[in-house]
């Protein structure tokens, strides 16, 4: 029901705009006969989480405008037991020609369906199907492409960020506390990655792993109950935390009201949250926001496409010198950081790039 | 162990217990009325959600925070009376009826944030604000009592008003009696010239006033914002507190504080090094304990003393 809402409102919007094209009687395969390819991205959970899923849509819609794709959108909502369903009759309606879905739950549900569509492409993103073929993908998965990030990396330099920040006191208002704190949505494999970064991050600019407080969201809606992130932030802020950085989807948005109550910081994630925030005394909160940039890995999917350079049957792994994870340096992030910190984090991104810098990782 | 000790012995984590248990106390309060009224409200998770969805759009539009409030609670009752109405004038099934407004609130509420505000998220681009925090003048003073107290949201004092209020309407009001006798036997209420599916439906517009309340809170008052799904479960732990609290409202009310504590206890020692899947076990285990320990003493004491005249 809950992702019904908004796909009717889409299915209405889609036929509406059928209906304006002029009635060609035309049906779904117009599109095919107008040469442009199709991409329909299924998403598992919702759009609106302002960080993750808006990032992989904003990517595709660009590919849209810019490069000449058609786009459909299908949301099968946060009911896990709709997935595998949802995935079925999405692979089985001839109105696509790249299934796009991303997280660490598609790669099953890809991996059986790829084989029974092999003149269909897919595309998975933050995780990878297994391409040895022991488990599903019976074709080893040769018509899918997976693409994951080095969120390792983002979370090395937040780490490194904070340890720098607090041990210079150049947080104002927070001055005397040297803990700070990481806010994951469950305790999986891609968080884990996050908090492993932060951690040899936080350590490797001199700082102890007994000053970065860890602590999961958990529950019914790890990545969708803000009450409880603010709850956690709340916990964290007041073990003298002078930084937390939330990991939770839009659970971390109670993050933003707990830092702002409490004259604290936090840091973004995935997508430039000092943007996507409303309320300024939340904004003022976030130092920066740790990109993984979903979005620009999948346009640029869009664009090797075009040129046929899609490396299908293998996965890819993107970080900080691909672009596809970074920080944000923008006025704000200057404003609250003194400019040794800056060039000094500036030093730090470069050796990771350069591979002078290996961060451990949770895979 | 002594670092557990301290964090549960600290002023900041019983404030917590405060704000945690309220939506908890809120909405088992309502489940109670429901369930004594003879009409289990398994929707209260749908009423909290639709609740805390109409406050945050309404107090947002208006610029008001009390008339969203009052629409979120209002909102709430009606679905309130819309239940009573499909089991009392079209004889559905309580159970089935509460499932499908609970899903009915689940898309209402995104569809119509998606409709509104073009986000599919929540409504966290809309100002809204919260809900007045009580300050009494002197409380503040006091060691750790002010500090618990101090800040604490307006809903949250009517969460612990809410067991009292109940109580006294159960036990010392016309309306309380023949609530009970309604709930408890309704041929009976019915012989003796109780207006049976009155006392149902004004039993369960209170059950949603309270439900919505809770709501109301969750986007008003904890946080400043609806997020979609954001009662992530806590209907069915009220619901839950509901028979572990003895369907009484003294019992039901320790039960709601209890899994208050118990989540915001998880909350407190998950930033020291528990693992956490063993931290966010605790308020489920405790349900299971709560629940068995609950099934034992009844049987014990014979299944005449408390029978919930359900359905």
């Amino acid at each position: 029901m809950r992702s019904y809402g908004p796909g009717a409102a889409v299915a209405v919007a889609g036929m509406l705009a059928l209906a304006a094209c002029g009635g060609s009687g035309s049906d779904d395969s117009g599109s095919a006969s107008s040469g442009k390819t199709r991409i329909k991205l299924v998403v598992n959970g919702g759009l609106g989480d302002k960080s993750f899923f808006d990032s992989a849509y904003e990517g595709l819609k660009r590919a849209q405008s810019k490069l000449g794709y058609e786009l459909k959108v299908v949301e099968l909502g946060s009911d896990r037991t709709k997935w595998e369903p949802g995935f079925e009759d999405a692979a089985a309606a001839d109105d696509y020609d790249i299934l796009a879905a991303g997280t660490f739950d598609v790669t099953d549900y890809i991996g059986e369906l790829a084989p029974q569509y092999p003149d269909k492409k897919f595309w998975v993103f933050d995780s990878a199907v297994d391409y040895t073929g022991k488990n599903g993908c019976s074709n080893k998965c040769e018509n899918v492409y997976s693409v994951t990030f080095k969120q390792n990396e983002g979370g090395y330099l937040a780490g490194f960020l904070a340890e720098k920040l607090v041990a210079e006191e150049a947080l104002k208002g927070a001055e005397s506390l040297n803990k700070v704190g990481v806010i994951g949505g469950v305790k999986i494999p891609v968080i884990e990655d996050f908090i492993v970064g932060f951690k040899a991050g936080f350590k490797a600019a001199g700082g102890k792993n007994s000053d970065v407080l860890v602590q999961y969201v958990g529950g019914d809606k790890p990545f969708g109950d803000p009450a409880k992130g603010k709850e956690i932030s709340t916990a964290m802020y007041g073990r003298g935390a002078a930084l937390v950085w939330p990991v939770a989807g839009l659970s971390g948005l109670g993050t933003f009201e707990s830092a702002a109550g409490a004259g604290r910081y936090t840091f973004g994630v995935d997508s430039d949250q000092y943007q996507t925030l409303t309320d300024s005394a939340q904004k003022d909160t976030v130092v920066t926001s740790i990109l993984k940039n979903v979005g620009n890995a999948l346009y640029q999917a869009a664009e090797d496409d075009k040129k046929d350079a899609v490396k299908y049957g293998a996965v890819e792994s993107v970080g900080l010198s691909d672009d596809a994870v970074g920080y944000v340096d923008d006025d704000h992030f200057r404003e609250l950081v003194p400019d040794g910190i800056r060039s000094d984090l500036q030093e730090a991104a470069d050796q990771v790039k350069s591979g002078s810098v290996t961060v451990p990782s949770a895979f | 162990m002594s670092s557990v000790l301290d964090v549960v012995l600290s002023s900041a984590f019983l404030a917590a217990v405060l704000r945690v248990a309220t939506p908890y106390l809120l909405a088992a309060m309502g489940g109670l009325v429901a369930e004594r009224a003879g009409i289990s409200n398994i929707a209260l998770e749908g009423q909290m959600l639709s609740a805390a969805c109409t406050g945050a759009l309404v107090a947002g539009y208006s610029g008001s925070v009390a008339a969203g409030a009052l629409a979120g609670v209002a909102v709430a009752v009606l679905l309130g009376l819309l239940l009573a109405a499909l089991r009392l004038e079209l004889g559905a099934d309580a159970i089935i009826a509460g499932i499908g407004l609970n899903l009915l609130a689940s898309g209402g509420t995104a569809f119509a944030v998606y409709t509104l505000l073009d986000d599919k998220g929540g409504t966290s681009g809309l100002r809204s604000g919260t809900l007045p925090a009580v300050t009494l003048p002197g409380i503040e003073d006091i060691p750790v009592v002010g500090d618990v107290l101090s800040g604490q949201n307006t809903v949250t004092w009517l969460a612990f008003l809410a067991a009292p209020f109940v109580a006294w309407l159960f036990y010392r009001t016309r309306f309380g009696f023949h609530l009970r006798a309604v709930g408890e036997m309704p041929d009976a209420a019915a012989s003796v010239g109780i207006a049976v599916r009155r006392v149902q439906y004004a039993g369960l517009a209170l059950s949603g006033a309270l439900a919505g309340l809770a709501g109301v809170f969750l986007s008003m008052g904890y946080v400043s914002f609806f997020v979609r799904d954001m009662t992530a479960g806590r209907g069915f732990i009220a619901l839950a507190a509901v028979f572990l609290g003895g369907l009484r409202p003294w019992g039901v009310f320790l039960a709601a504080l209890g899994f208050g504590a118990a989540e915001a206890l998880a909350v407190q020692l998950g930033t020291l090094d528990v693992p956490p899947q063993l931290v966010s076990t605790i308020p489920y285990a405790l349900t299971l304990v709560a629940l068995a320990l609950y099934a034992w003493r009844r049987k014990r004491r014979g299944a005449a003393e408390v029978a919930p005249a359900s359905l």
